[in-house]
């Protein structure tokens, strides 16, 4: 199918974790970053035409993409663009994913024969079958298609753009940045559309001053009746990273083997960029248990439910109990960690106490020494 | 087509079948057998290849090479795929002057290929085997190899005494000049074992291939045909001491033993520090691994992709295996996506790529450190029945 993609990687909402992050190079799962889903999502759907905007802090997302070779991206016709301020019309940062598309129009004009966009941001992970979101939103004739998970809203959550549908499927009701009650169905922020809609859409809204894609265009329109929509509801494991509490509580998610094979052995292999390390080492007294341990660690100590990237290495009588602890991390000997996430090249001295609490981990830069 | 001048490529010899290693290699040649959690055994030569700065590699191929061909592909783990590297893969073809065929030998198999070795017009050939488990640096020999003027310089490794009738033995002047090579010496003169690692300069390897296709009696052998040749018309020649982890791979013993030399705090052969020297693989899109509440893992590898609910001790567990609850690995070799049901026993085995061990079933056993060892074996995809025994030294 003729179809091109577009990823928003996002500014980042986490704090410190992303002080120098795009949120699609959030690091998960122990050797992931957000973007891997969203890539590997469409790379599967047979996208072979991927932007991805982005305004700043994307060094680490460029070094990880490279050149989309994991993914199977890195073709001689289309492949992948990183559409950067510079190679932007405007080198200003963007109101709204609206004004960020007029801005990149040069690379929807440039997909020659693709006949629809599926644009996604880079918060929501999933493993998500896109060719059969196109095919209802083809089979469906609406101009765009909004992809929802239910049970997300529960009357506290702040959602980017809640729908509600009635006993027949109807829409009752649009919301966007809302606290939605229970029932409402939560967008998951990818959306498909026709190249020429919304390619009118951008240029029409972008003269009125009209610059956000779900308050603008789908509440917008919605409510003048100026708009169809085909709610696509997505009955796989949806992982909402949109603060640290939630991504804190999201990285033990995949303790759940159901939440793991959802997202991993679901409907496609989820790729990332190669680092070829050893398997990891479990030594003569170490005990781990509900964890996730990604290759090349070295494990001495004790660790529980926790997540641990590449390269980690827990000394001796450490005691590590839910924490995250990213990359080339070294905790030293007799340290104790509870609800820490460690962020890379970070190195806890020996007999060091770190403590967060389920809610409010405590988090501890890129490369700094405790 | 332009080819940039090298002054030294490799050449992988990759096409025996191995069958020592028996059930392991019935479907695969002995270079592609999985090795360490995640690597192949071709990993090794490939990666000290690249870690030495040799961008060019012919790999030999001849016995099952599927599998083989489809790992190396266009060499891209390795970073063998750039515009002026290469790892080409050179099964036998047939030529017009019926010199050609199913490679006789291992210097045959270089004879046929002199063509893909002349189009870079290498000053140096470094031949290698596919079957060792080593790290080793290339530049250093081929640099010794130059500063001393040889013809044809040969590691050497120092072997006990009672085993040196093993091996193919070097004799050696007191300038590491060699006066006679003598294969499997029922009285060895001396400890330094060939490992199979040769420098040549190609115009001397070449015109020895050529002379040696020649000659209808040779039966077109490096060890047996081309060293003792050049020796006897007088060619300088070097052996070069090596005296790091070394293993020739070729029985069963000795592969699970390689593996366990991994393990420890201190392991007899250590690929996990030294970034210089880092062995590559190539990679399966798995995620990272989950050890369960239950679990108890203790002195072992656990490569990506793998879930362990059972416990596992001494032992590799490569990438994409399960491990069930209430399992128990012992002192054994796991290869690629093997599943182990709950409640199954593994002790003193390797378990081939994509076996199920069913639950409750028995496989191996113990022996102590200094019984004849009795490695329990499956092969690539075999199936031991839940509540049956695989008896220790059994192959299935």
């Amino acid at each position: 199918m003729n179809v091109m993609g577009i990823i928003f990687a996002n500014d980042a909402t986490l704090g410190a974790l992303t002080d120098k992050r795009t949120m699609a190079s959030l690091p998960y799962g122990g050797r992931y970053r957000l973007v891997d889903f969203h890539l590997s999502n469409m790379a599967a759907a047979g996208v072979r035409h991927v932007g991805i905007i982005t305004r700043q802090n994307y060094q680490s997302l460029m070094n990880h993409i490279g050149s989309g070779e994991e993914w199977g991206l890195e073709l001689e016709q289309g492949g992948l663009e990183f559409l950067t301020p510079y190679a932007m019309s405007a080198t200003d940062s963007y109101h709204g994913k609206l004004e960020a598309i007029h801005e990149a129009m040069d690379f929807l004009e440039y997909g020659g024969d693709d006949e629809y966009v599926i644009t996604s941001d880079s918060a929501i992970i999933s493993n998500i079958d896109l060719q059969d979101v196109l095919a209802s939103h083809i089979a469906s004739g609406k101009d765009v298609t909004v992809v929802t998970k239910a049970g997300i809203a529960n009357g506290q959550k702040q959602l980017d753009l809640a729908l509600k549908l009635d006993d027949k499927g109807q829409i009752q009701d649009v919301a966007v940045d809302y606290i939605a009650p229970a029932g409402y169905l939560a967008s998951m922020d990818i959306f498909v559309m026709s190249k020429a809609y919304l390619r009118n859409t951008v240029r029409e809204f972008i003269s009125r001053n009209l610059f956000h894609m779900d308050r603008d265009l789908i509440l917008g329109q919605w409510q003048k009746n100026a708009i169809t929509l085909n709610v696509y509801q997505f009955s796989g494991t949806a992982l909402y990273n949109e603060s640290l509490t939630e991504y804190f509580h999201n990285s033990f998610a995949l303790i759940d083997p159901d939440v793991r094979h959802d997202l991993f052995g679901g409907y496609h292999p989820v790729f990332t960029k190669v680092r070829d390390r050893v398997p990891s080492y479990y030594g003569e007294c170490c005990s781990i248990e509900n964890s996730i341990v990604a290759d090349g660690c070295v494990l001495e100590g004790e660790v529980e439910n926790s997540v641990l990237f590449r390269q980690v290495t827990i000394c001796k009588n450490a005691k590590v109990k839910s924490c995250v602890i990213m990359n080339d991390t070294v905790v030293g000997e007799g340290a104790q960690l509870e609800y820490v996430i460690l962020d890379k090249d970070v190195v806890v001295h020996p007999g060091a106490k770190l403590c967060g609490t389920p809610h409010h981990p405590l988090v501890i830069k890129r490369g700094e020494i405790v | 087509m332009y080819f940039q001048k090298k002054r030294c490529i490799a050449m992988l010899l990759a096409g025996g079948q191995g069958s020592r290693l028996k059930v392991l290699t019935e479907k695969t040649a002995k270079p592609a057998v999985p090795f360490g959690g995640k690597y192949r055994i071709i990993d090794f030569p490939l990666s000290n290849c690249v870690n030495s700065g040799i961008d060019t590699v012919g790999i030999l191929t001849q016995y099952q090479p599927l599998e083989l061909n489809e790992y190396i592909g266009n060499g891209q783990p390795w970073g063998l795929n750039k515009t002026h590297s290469c790892a080409q893969v050179l099964p036998p073809y047939e030529r017009h002057d019926k010199k050609s065929g199913w490679y006789k030998g291992t210097a045959n198999a270089i004879y046929q290929n002199i063509d893909f070795i002349d189009r870079y017009n290498p000053d140096y050939v470094v031949i290698l085997s596919g079957d060792h488990i080593y790290k080793m640096d290339y530049a250093a020999m081929v640099a010794y190899h130059e500063a001393n003027k040889a013809s044809c310089t040969i590691a050497v490794r120092t072997v006990p005494l009672k085993e040196a009738s093993r091996f193919g033995i070097l004799n050696t002047n007191p300038d590491n000049s060699i006066y006679e090579f003598e294969e499997k010496p029922k009285n060895p003169k001396s400890t330094n074992a060939s490992m199979g690692i040769y420098v040549f300069n190609w115009e001397v390897l070449r015109n020895a291939l050529i002379a040696d296709e020649d000659d209808e009696t040779s039966s077109n052998d490096f060890g047996k045909n081309i060293i003792p040749t050049l020796l006897a018309q007088g060619h300088k020649m070097l052996a070069y001491n090596f005296d790091g982890y070394w293993k020739d791979v070729g029985t069963i013993d000795s592969l699970w033993e390689a593996n366990m030399d991994l393990l420890g705090q201190k392991p007899a052969f250590d690929i996990r520090s030294d970034e210089r020297t880092k062995i590559s693989a190539r990679n399966n899109a798995l995620p990272s691994s989950y050890v369960d509440g239950n679990a108890k893992t203790v002195n072992c590898f656990i490569a990506e992709g793998s879930e362990i609910f059972g416990t596992v001790t001494h032992s590799i567990i490569s990438i994409g295996c399960t491990v069930g609850a209430g399992a128990v690995v012992e002192d054994s070799v796991v290869m690629p996506g093997v599943t182990i049901e709950p409640g199954a026993i593994v002790r003193h085995a390797i378990i081939g790529e994509n076996s199920r061990i069913g639950a409750n079933a028995v496989v191996g056993g113990a022996f102590g450190p200094k019984d004849k060892k009795k490695i329990s074996v499956t092969s690539k995809g075999a199936v031991v029945e839940s509540n049956t025994v695989l008896l220790p030294g059994d192959m299935l």
